[in-house]
């Protein structure tokens, strides 16, 4: 019913939009903003140039929008093969002829709570490759990389969605073959428990499914933990088969469901991490060091040079955060256990997933850091032109609402022409007439209406000169 | 991240200081002497992310509007939209359909959002005349006295 490739997908996970949302100002919604310690970044052309690997010389900035682009396809489709496995599991497990035939549907609702999250991930990664498609010959790197940015959060939602979601229906497989091959199992015990796991999941998938950046990155870099608590259960249900089938005298019997459910489990790796019965000394993992072959515990590849090489880009790019994908290199080396789950990954392996100054920056560090993530959020195509950008194609995961930065108020307030330096009384330097001026009287002699494209590639133009950050963070309608 | 907004603090006087600093004891000066130079190009001969293309151009049309050259301020803007938009100079085929009238478009787009409020009808009609009667091919001017802009766009100021 199951095969084992699903932790080689699974792990394939990457965490978003927190890093986006967080290195612009800082500043609350309300009241007065201290002076910002860390001010909005302008997307430094530079400096991206400088973090990516030297391999892409011939024309820097092509290659590093289109190598992100190709790194979010390449993730999509990772997912998508888990979801595969996943979902050919789930159509095995809602069949005729289950265990679970044998208590007439009481767990029924166990497998229709795992296939509700298979639209919303397969939209979620719909909605990143419409993106990825819509980033394409804009023909401005800075604005290609904020829209292939604002994939960050879905991809990571449907990432740690999938993982979630596997280890799930490894419960459900485990439920499953308990009910078909151990008679002497308590049902009752096996429903209490069920139920309790699924609690377990609900909120981390809920905080997936909304897609919101702030909730995803939190249940990303808070899903070791949950990992970790998520093995433990699936080590005591399977403690119960034992013990049940031994004292029945099916010794045989009862190791072949252990070892069948335990082989194809997500959480093989950190199943044999847990202390064993009785009383077994921890089994202490190897720590993790990048070696040739990827990331490695002792001989053992744990992801592989291609898979860190696919996350770096997309964590320099600021898609994925680092750590996120720290967390996922954890659930992936099966270090979900208590200390381990929190901690910081060696530095080497931390350098090779794209750690660097401009990652740490974007990184929240106590409470200024979360602040920077609470700057007002602004709409950079004007609002009250909302049907004008909407004839031009500016719809759905393109919509005005997705185009908005976080600034500082007084920034905010400057480049509407207000604060307290305004000067010139000829020319009211204000962004929304800048921008509505440009596009207009740009038809007006084009002859015709432009594309999105055209649009984004001259505001672009415009927020360079207007040093706002190419970061962007989707708005609320207003 | 020791890096500042460009809006952060006092930013006119930063920005007469970085000019003076450099020799010039104005914004215009300097701009001077880059005629072909876009705004941010300029912004950043200024500073590295705390000056903006934008507060450079605000200063020049203050000190414009009291020297009394704002004609030649909007001559000299549209030198630089072009040298950003169409470096290779004036494209032969203007037609509807064509991949270049998109560029010229858009340059004059962005002129027409970078003039001042008593200069756009003239803008305006000399974006028109730029388009059904258009300078030869190649053409880029190379500074505010260019002769084709002068005869569009000369000097009414006292």
């Amino acid at each position: 019913m199951r095969t084992g490739p699903l932790l080689v997908s699974v792990a394939l996970v990457a965490a978003g939009c927190a890093s986006v949302t967080r290195v612009s100002g800082q500043g609350m919604d309300l009241g007065d903003v201290g002076r910002a310690v860390d001010a909005p970044v302008p997307a430094r052309r530079t400096d991206r140039i400088g973090a990516f690997p030297p391999s892409s010389v011939a024309g820097p900035e092509r290659a590093s929008a289109r190598l992100t682009r190709q790194a979010v396809i390449d993730t999509v489709h990772s997912v998508k093969g888990s979801m595969g496995t996943v979902t050919s599991a789930l159509s095995g497990l809602a069949g005729p002829g289950t265990g679970f035939g044998r208590v007439n549907g009481v767990f029924s609702r166990h497998i229709v709570y795992a296939s509700n999250q298979l639209p919303w991930l397969h939209g979620s990664l719909a909605g990143s490759m419409e993106l990825v498609d819509a980033a394409v010959g804009i023909g401005e790197m800075d604005m290609e990389l904020g829209v292939l940015q604002m994939t960050g959060p879905r991809l990571q939602a449907a990432m740690f969605g999938a993982i979630l979601l596997t280890a799930w229906v490894d419960f459900l497989s485990l439920a499953e073959a308990m009910l078909r091959r151990c008679y002497p199992c308590s049902v009752e015990k096996l429903i209490a428990d069920m139920n309790r796991v699924q609690h377990l999941i609900e909120p981390s998938m809920a905080a997936l499914a909304s897609q919101d950046s702030e909730q995803v990155e939190a249940a990303a870099t808070a899903m070791p933990e949950l990992m970790g608590n998520l093995t433990r259960e699936f080590a005591s249900i399977r403690n119960d088969v034992r013990v049940a089938m031994e004292r029945n005298g099916q010794v045989m019997a009862a190791a072949q469901i252990v070892e069948m459910v335990t082989m194809v489990s997500a959480m093989k790796m950190s199943l044999a991490r847990l202390p064993g019965p009785p009383a077994a000394p921890v089994t202490l993992g190897a720590a993790l060091v990048m070696g040739s072959g990827g990331v490695m515990a002792g001989s053992r590849i744990v992801v592989s040079v291609e898979w860190v090489e696919m996350v770096r880009r997309l964590v320099q790019a600021g898609v994925l955060s680092l750590p996120a994908v720290s967390a996922a290199v954890r659930i992936h080396a099966g270090q979900v256990m208590m200390m381990e789950a929190n901690g910081d990954l060696p530095p080497g392996v931390r350098d090779a997933l794209g750690d660097g100054p401009e990652v740490r920056a974007m990184r929240p560090t106590g409470k200024a850091g979360a602040g920077m993530s609470e700057a007002p959020r602004h709409h950079v195509l004007p609002q009250e032109h909302r049907a004008w950008f909407e004839q031009r194609g500016f719809k759905g995961d393109m919509s005005i609402d997705r185009f908005c930065v976080r600034m500082e108020r007084a920034d905010h307030q400057a480049i509407h022409g207000g604060g307290n330096w305004r000067m010139g009384r000829t020319w009211p330097n204000e962004w929304s007439q800048a921008v509505m001026r440009t596009l207009r009287d740009a038809e007006t002699s084009a002859g015709r209406m432009l594309t999105r494209n055209e649009i984004l590639q001259r505001v672009a133009l415009l927020m360079r000169r207007y040093e706002i950050p190419m970061k962007f963070i989707p708005g609320r309608r207003g | 991240m020791t890096e500042r907004s460009a809006w952060e603090g006092n930013w006119p006087a930063r920005l007469r200081e970085r000019a003076r600093e450099r020799g010039y004891n104005s914004m215009t000066a300097f701009a001077e002497t880059r005629p072909t130079a876009s705004l941010v190009e300029l912004a950043h001969e200024l500073g590295q992310g705390d000056v903006a293309g934008v507060q450079v151009f605000q200063m020049l049309v203050d000190e414009a509007e009291r020297s009394h050259q704002l004609t030649r301020l909007v001559r000299g803007t549209l030198v630089r939209e072009l040298w950003e938009s169409i470096p290779e100079g004036w494209p032969a085929d203007l037609s509807v359909e064509g991949q270049d009238r998109i560029k010229v478009a858009m340059a004059l787009g962005t002129w027409s959002a970078f003039t001042p409020v008593t200069h756009e009808e003239r803008v305006k009609q000399a974006s028109a005349a730029l388009l059904t009667n258009p300078p030869p091919p190649g053409w880029l001017p190379k500074g505010p006295d260019d002769e084709l802009l002068l005869t569009l766009l000369p000097d009414e100021e006292a």
